[in-house]
């Protein structure tokens, strides 16, 4: 164990000393993650201006009056209602009066409740965007209420319901559906864009601190004290341990400091500091034994370093370092299994107010993920060794 | 009180029989037999030299006794633990010195000493005194501090030397440690190797430069195509070549008949003639010498220079494998 440590300290003091570490390992993620949040900061802080909306609703037709409710009540926006015929709503939304017209025909109600069709006219004025998307929406949600309470008023009369009953039936249908939406599960798992920024260039730059440490392996056989060291009467698999070690220490040093600045810079805040530390711990021994395959498959360091860094790249790009990736199918579980994803999914979960307990998903996969590469570093044949 | 401080306190440890006991050593790389049945021993204080040319096994040989690369036959015992059953005591008892200068450039030369001295288990104080003592030993105190990476290639060459030598190794291995140095430096690495040796510290030392055989080793192993062709002090392997000299007739005129001459004396063994000279193998040249001379002269050779070489461990190469040691 002491000799272990002497390795690793050593390690880890040239590695600090030469500087590569620090430069690519917080630096380098620090300042793509300045630039990343100029370039897509803000875009979760939508700005909804206050929209006009002209209306012409009959007077006297009790589902217009409704409509016409329903418009003055939109809350997401703030709507200023101008009455007026339908000519001056058109005329209003052309000139750019309003951004928004709306025209309930006459007979609105009748036609409703005869089954008949009806038209509501919705006109979208120059400046129409997001806002009176949303209003448009709350007419057709509130039009196809009145719809489906007409449909089942009708139906009612067919089967013969008395009029106070046909009356509740068809109010009930108006209200629509009696369900709350409640913020759930599924919100918990979405990070702000400047947090997903930040934890992506967490997850795609361990992959590359983790390979200054544990890739020390070929650069010591290129150099021969590989042999010096195996010489010595040290274990067997004391020189690889102690790369792994710097490796893993390295990584979680960088992705913790990674994570705590981006969240301090970039004012984010990804939860739990029990979850985040496992998170970051079983996402660096994910890397770490991601390393030892590319230490057994290249000959020399400098194939590594490429192997290592197109690996990174890859991994870090499928797994929305750069921008949310995702898809169906066998291609959907694969983007699902890769480290950086998973890492990214769970800082999601702990954003959320997730636990440890809601973490099993991403630890699971990392873990697992671990498992395979450290088994596959032990089955392929060590071709920097065979030169 | 550790091992590792009673051989800094009293030098070498104190080995009843040889150091180094190598026997029937065979390494394969797939069809090709890299070494193939290679046998020694070296005695406390003793320096044995691997000589043969890059490629001969020299390498593959102090892998397998310094326990890099496994024995596929045979066995190492250093100090009496078998490399193979016990490698981690084995391993302790020796140090290596590998072609390649390994030493961390990003660390400094005590660093350097002290880092691999906390492998071989040394510690606190007496670690301290040790690295100080090869600091001074290697020339390096002044730049103890300075990273390596800073160093020239002769004090890279030091320190490399220094970190094997810094836990007072029964058995030193030196891998062509003279390779791209200077000839000052050379000088200075040949010094402490003897020194070593004066200490009691038994020496494998591998080299494909002949003067070094022969000023440091007591006895020499000379290794071609992954086998000992021959093994002795440097008088017995001359010996074998039969102990003829060389003897080169340079000049013009006649060489061809100066050749036939020369050929019909008892003394000489084998005449090769070219353009300008003649190159003779005789017994005893001191003495055939003058004959030599008057009979070149008398079959029509006008000589300009005469140069008599008496046999050395390239003559014992060439006579053993048919090749320059530098081929």
């Amino acid at each position: 164990m002491r000799q272990l440590l002497v390795m690793t300290a050593a390690d880890l003091r040239q590695r600090l000393r030469d500087r590569t570490v620090l430069i690519f390992g917080l630096l380098v993620p620090l300042g793509l993650m300045l630039v990343f949040n100029l370039v897509f900061g803000g875009s979760d802080d939508v700005e909804l201006r206050p929209v006009v909306v002209a209306v012409s609703a009959p007077a006297g037709d009790a589902f217009a009056a409704v409509v016409l409710d329903a418009v003055e009540s939109v809350d997401a926006v703030d709507v200023t209602v101008t009455r007026g015929d339908p000519v001056e709503v058109a005329a209003r939304t052309r000139s750019g009066d309003a951004d928004l017209g709306v025209a309930v025909p006459q007979g609105f109600t009748a036609a409703l409740q005869a089954g008949g069709s009806t038209e509501v006219d919705i006109t979208e004025g120059g400046e129409a965007g997001l806002e009176t998307d949303i209003v448009v929406s709350v007419v057709d949600g509130v039009v196809a209420r009145l719809h489906a309470a007409s449909v089942a008023a009708r139906a009612g009369a067919v089967a013969g319901l008395p009029a106070d009953r046909l009356e509740g039936l068809a109010a009930r249908a108006a209200e629509g559906p009696d369900i709350t939406l409640v913020p759930g599960a599924a919100a918990d798992e979405q990070l702000s864009p400047a947090g997903a920024v930040v934890a992506g260039q967490a997850g795609l730059f361990l992959l590359f601190t983790v390979g200054f440490g544990v890739l020390g392996l070929l650069a010591e056989r290129e150099q021969g004290t590989l042999d010096r060291l195996r010489s010595m009467p040290i274990r067997p698999g004391l020189v690889v341990a102690a790369k792994a070690l710097a490796g893993f220490v390295l990584g979680v040093l960088a992705t913790a400091v990674l994570l705590v600045a981006g969240a301090l810079l970039f004012d984010v805040g990804f939860g739990s500091p029990a979850g985040v530390a496992v998170l970051v711990v079983v996402a660096v021994a994910a890397a770490t034994s991601l390393t030892f395959v590319v230490v057994r498959v290249a000959r020399t360091a400098e194939q590594a370093n490429v192997a290592q860094s197109i690996l990174a790249l890859v991994l870090g790009v499928a797994g929305g370092a750069f921008f949310p990736l995702s898809a169906t199918g066998p291609v959907g579980v694969l983007l699902d299994l890769n480290p950086v994803a998973a890492l990214i999914r769970g800082l999601g979960i702990t954003a959320g107010g997730g636990g440890l307990t809601d973490l099993a998903g991403p630890v699971t996969t990392l873990l697992g993920f671990a498992l395979v590469a450290t088994l596959l570093s032990g089955l392929v044949p060590d071709r920097g060794a065979a030169r | 009180m550790t091992a590792a401080t009673t051989r800094a306190a009293a030098g070498p440890p104190a080995v009843a029989g040889d150091v180094l006991v190598v026997e029937g050593l065979v390494h394969r790389y797939g069809d090709l037999v890299a070494v193939d049945d290679v046998s020694f021993r070296i005695a406390p204080g003793e320096t044995f030299g691997l000589l043969g040319p890059n490629g001969a096994g020299k390498t593959t040989t102090i892998s397998m006794v310094a326990g890099l690369v496994p024995a596929h036959e045979g066995a190492v015992t250093v100090t009496g633990r078998s490399m193979a059953r016990d490698p981690v005591a084995a391993k302790a008892h020796l140090g290596l010195v590998p072609q390649e200068l390994a030493i961390y450039p990003e660390l400094t030369a005590r660093e350097n000493l002290t880092f691999f001295g906390r492998l071989q288990r040394m510690r606190g104080k007496e670690l301290d005194r040790r690295v100080a003592e090869v600091l001074e030993l290697i020339g390096l105190e002044e730049r103890a501090k300075d990273l390596t990476k800073e160093y020239s290639g002769g004090m890279k060459r030091r320190l490399n030397i220094g970190v094997g030598l810094l836990h007072r190794p029964a058995l030193l291995i030196l891998d062509e440690p003279t390779v791209g140095v200077d000839p000052q430096s050379r000088n200075a690495i040949l010094e402490s190797v003897e020194a070593l040796a004066a200490e009691g510290v038994a020496v494998l030392y591998t080299t494909h430069y002949m003067e070094e055989a022969e000023r440091l080793c007591d006895r020499i192993a000379v290794v071609d195509a992954g086998r000992l062709q021959a093994e002795g002090t440097r008088d017995e392997l001359v010996r074998l070549t039969g102990g003829v000299d060389h003897v080169r007739l340079s000049g013009a005129g006649d060489i061809g008949a100066a050749a036939a001459a020369l050929r019909s004396l008892p003394t000489v063994v084998e005449v090769a003639a070219d353009r300008s000279a003649l190159t003779l193998t005789v017994r005893d040249a001191a003495r055939a010498v003058a004959h030599l001379v008057t009979a070149a002269t008398a079959a029509g050779m006008s000589l300009d220079g005469v140069e008599v070489s008496r046999p050395d461990l390239e003559s014992v190469f060439l006579h053993l494998t048919g090749k320059a040691l530098r081929d």
